[in-house]
């Protein structure tokens, strides 16, 4: 399997429950800090007896990548980046043109490329982390909002465009959960999720071939209700 | 940037604000200290009092990593975050066993260091520390020390039991042991008194694995009724059918949860004396012997998940001493003589006799002679019965274990050798304060 993002904690918990379940044994770690991956490999390999590959991808600089070569049908992409969170977003440009890179404009180049030897192989899954923050903008957030609905989009369109050849593509729409993303956050227990149940929520959408998941599924109905606002009222709102 | 939290230990007393930096990779801790404000590394949170508590507080939990196995040496390394549990998913079905446990499998590996747990095979086996042959630690700002006997060996002796106080474990090596299967084998012994069980702890000196219950609401005559449990790790030929089908049988990881804090009067002395007479009461017979599951023998309380609820919003303390070989039967019996006195029932004692120390592990706790651990609910009479109970342990030469301190004086708690500028706990700071 390729796993985008491989530091991120949805990603390591999701890799080992693969490994447990299934007769999957290659793993290529794609991440942008290749030194803190090295001992989430010795333990792949230690407990699942995996064949791991560390591969350097910095969104922010992306290098050309050799899909084909690879071993694999299951594409984990979590790559993502919430940004500096500081009072107006509108103000901090550096930063959000790292947010649109992470999340979808660099990002999307290198699904493509794996999308592209996927198609010439004829089989499997990506798996995309998105947000549900890319459902409607909030002034908080709504430059990682907009990059994340962008990425929405994407991986529904990838979704049509393979219908028929034989490759899946699962949207994962997280409301919030407990990572290193968040972890300096204060977040409501009652809607919070751990990596743990985020990757066996993952899983269970991966085996049954589900087009799009909301973890936990609370969050299908809170964002409708945000959706259904009207917008003239949503623009006064502060959420 | 680290965020504010209210935390508290196993006890859930005392209750602090900490400010909690997650630590991500073991190999390059990015932490950023300062000499005006100390920091502790926390664990899982299972000790008891305010060892694991602080102003800033540096949590290992996200340090879950294995690194190295070797089934022929019988070693592993693993990030010090891992937990036992976790360590025994992974090593009874290839049948192998944690070396020393406590009496919990959630505490994490960097845990089982800075207290240098012991189990009920102390007076076979040591301490924890007896299995490590190395760890790195994080000493201060961008310093990573390798230690074991042979490298920086001070420093190695000196953090085992010093309870953070040195620095962060950030991962470790130990040693490992073989097991034919992952069920016990057990004796369970009725003692009517005191005399009796110290007689059988003597008499078991043999057996692997020996610990002791003991009803602490027995007075006169019947003061220290208990029942001794010891035992062996079984071969397959003690195994019943049905264990015979799955030898190397893991612990089931599904717990039951208590929601919410119970009222405070739900444990009172009455329940108490009824859990102490049921418990006694379940053997008819002097002795039994059975063959158990590790989860049941080693874990009795972890399938009930956040037991430590039924204490209520207050929280409860665990008082756990040692008392020198020479003293520990007077000194025992006029412990239990003041616990029975004061009506403040506890729902655990146990009971236990260690074996010698090894001097090099000068701060652990462990030194030869009975040990005595026993729970009481908060309340504010509870102070006075420990500055009793502190008096006799002091009168009798004994000691308290930091990672069930939080209250008692600091002349039996100030055993600790282990100063550091980068450093410190709110244990640390109330013992040398009190000091
Ligand atoms: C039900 C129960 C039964 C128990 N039975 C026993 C027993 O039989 N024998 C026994 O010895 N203990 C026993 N204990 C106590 C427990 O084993 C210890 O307190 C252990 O240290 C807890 O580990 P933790 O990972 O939860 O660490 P914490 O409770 O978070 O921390 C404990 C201490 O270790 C330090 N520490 C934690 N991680 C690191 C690290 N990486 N580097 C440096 N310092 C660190 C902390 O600063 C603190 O001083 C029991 C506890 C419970 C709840
Ligand atoms: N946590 C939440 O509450 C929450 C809610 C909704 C959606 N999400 C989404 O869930 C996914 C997983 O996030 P997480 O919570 O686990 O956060 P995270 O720990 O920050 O993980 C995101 C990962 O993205 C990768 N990344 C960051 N910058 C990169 C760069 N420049 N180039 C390449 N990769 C980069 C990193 O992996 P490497 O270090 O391996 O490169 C990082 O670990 C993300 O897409 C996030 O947006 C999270």
């Amino acid at each position: 399997m390729i796993v985008l993002g491989a530091n991120s904690d949805i990603s390591k918990k999701f890799t080992e429950l693969v490994l447990q379940k299934e007769d999957i044994r290659k793993v290529y770690l794609l991440s942008s800090s290749p030194d803190k991956t090295i001992n989430f490999r010795s333990h792949l390999k230690v407990k699942y007896n995996a064949d791991v590959e560390i591969i350097k991808l910095n969104l922010l600089d992306p290098p050309k990548i050799d899909f084909s070569s690879m071993e694999y049908s299951l594409v984990f992409c979590a790559s993502g980046y919430m940004g500096a969170q500081q009072e107006a977003v509108i103000t901090n440009n550096e930063d959000n043109a790292k947010i649109t890179a992470i999340n979808y404009s660099n990002l999307i180049l290198v699904l493509n490329e794996i999308a592209q030897d996927m198609e010439r192989k004829g089989e499997g899954t990506i798996i995309g982390v998105s947000s549900v923050a890319g459902e409607r903008g909030r002034k908080s957030n709504f430059i990682y909002g907009s990059a994340k609905a962008g990425f929405t989009a994407y991986l529904s369109g990838l979704r049509n465009y393979f219908n028929k050849k034989g490759i899946h593509v699962l949207t994962v729409k997280p409301g919030f959960m407990y990572t290193k993303m968040t972890e300096d956050l204060e977040l409501p227990k009652a809607l919070t999720i751990t990596p743990e149940k985020a990757a066996k929520l993952i899983y269970r959408g991966y085996i049954k071939k589900r087009n799009v998941i909301y973890i936990a599924w609370m969050w299908k109905w809170i964002m409708l209700i945000i959706k259904s606002i009207p917008e003239f009222i949503f623009k006064r709102l502060s959420l | 940037m680290a965020v504010r939290k209210n935390i508290t230990n196993w006890g859930n007393y005392p209750k602090t604000s900490s400010e909690i930096t997650h630590l991500h990779d073991a190999n390059a801790p990015d932490l950023k200290l300062s000499h005006d404000k100390k920091v502790i590394a926390r664990g899982n949170g299972r000790c008891y009092g305010d060892a694991s508590l602080g102003e800033s507080v540096i949590s290992t939990l996200e340090l879950s990593n294995f690194i190295e196995f070797d089934a022929k040496s019988k070693t592993i390394t693993c990030e010090a975050g891992v937990l036992l549990s976790d360590l025994l998913e992974f090593l009874v079905p290839k049948g192998f066993f944690i070396p020393v446990t406590p009496g919990t499998k959630f505490i994490t590996v960097g845990g089982a260091i800075a207290a240098d747990v012991h189990g009920k095979n102390h007076h076979k086996d040591g301490c924890f520390s007896s299995f490590v042959e190395s760890f790195m630690l994080f000493v201060g700002p961008g310093e990573i020390i390798q230690c074991s006997p042979t490298e920086n060996d001070q420093l190695f002796y000196r953090t085992f039991g010093a309870m953070g106080l040195t620095g962060v474990v950030l991962s470790a090596t130990f040693k490992v042991i073989a097991i034919e299967t992952s069920f016990i084998y057990q004796e369970s012994i009725k003692a009517s008194n005191l005399d009796e069980i110290f007689a059988l702890f003597e008499d078991s000196a043999e057996w692997k694995y020996t610990v002791a219950w003991i009803d602490c609401l027995q007075k006169g005559k019947s003061l220290g009724r208990s029942i001794i449990m010891r035992g062996e790790s079984a071969s397959l030929d003690k195994l019943n059918k049905k264990q015979a089908k799955n030898p190397l049988k893991v612990h089931d990881d599904r717990i039951k949860n208590i929601p919410f804090f119970f009222p405070s009067f739900v444990l009172n002395t009455l329940s108490v004396k009824l859990f102490n007479w049921a418990y006694y009461l379940k053997q008819f017979r002097k002795k039994e012997t059975s063959v158990v599951h590790y989860d049941q023998f080693f874990y009795p309380l972890d399938s009930i998940g956040e037991w430590n609820k039924i204490y209520g919003k207050p929280g409860f303390i665990q008082y756990q001493f040692v008392l020198p070989l020479e003293n520990s039967k007077a000194g025992m019996r006029a412990i239990l003589e003041e616990i029975a006195n004061s009506g403040l029932g506890s729902f655990l004692a146990v009971l236990k006799l260690f074996g010698k120390n090894d001097s090099r592990f000068y701060n652990s706790f462990p030194i030869e002679g009975y040990t005595l651990a026993l729970d009481f609910k908060y309340s504010k009479k509870l102070s006075g019965l420990v500055e009793r109970m502190d008096q006799i342990v002091l009168d009798n030469g004994g000691r308290i274990y930091r990672a069930k301190d939080c209250m008692s004086r600091a002349e039996l708690t100030n055993y600790i050798k282990a100063e550091s500028d980068w450093f410190g706990s709110l244990q640390s700071e109330r013992i040398t304060m009190k000091s």
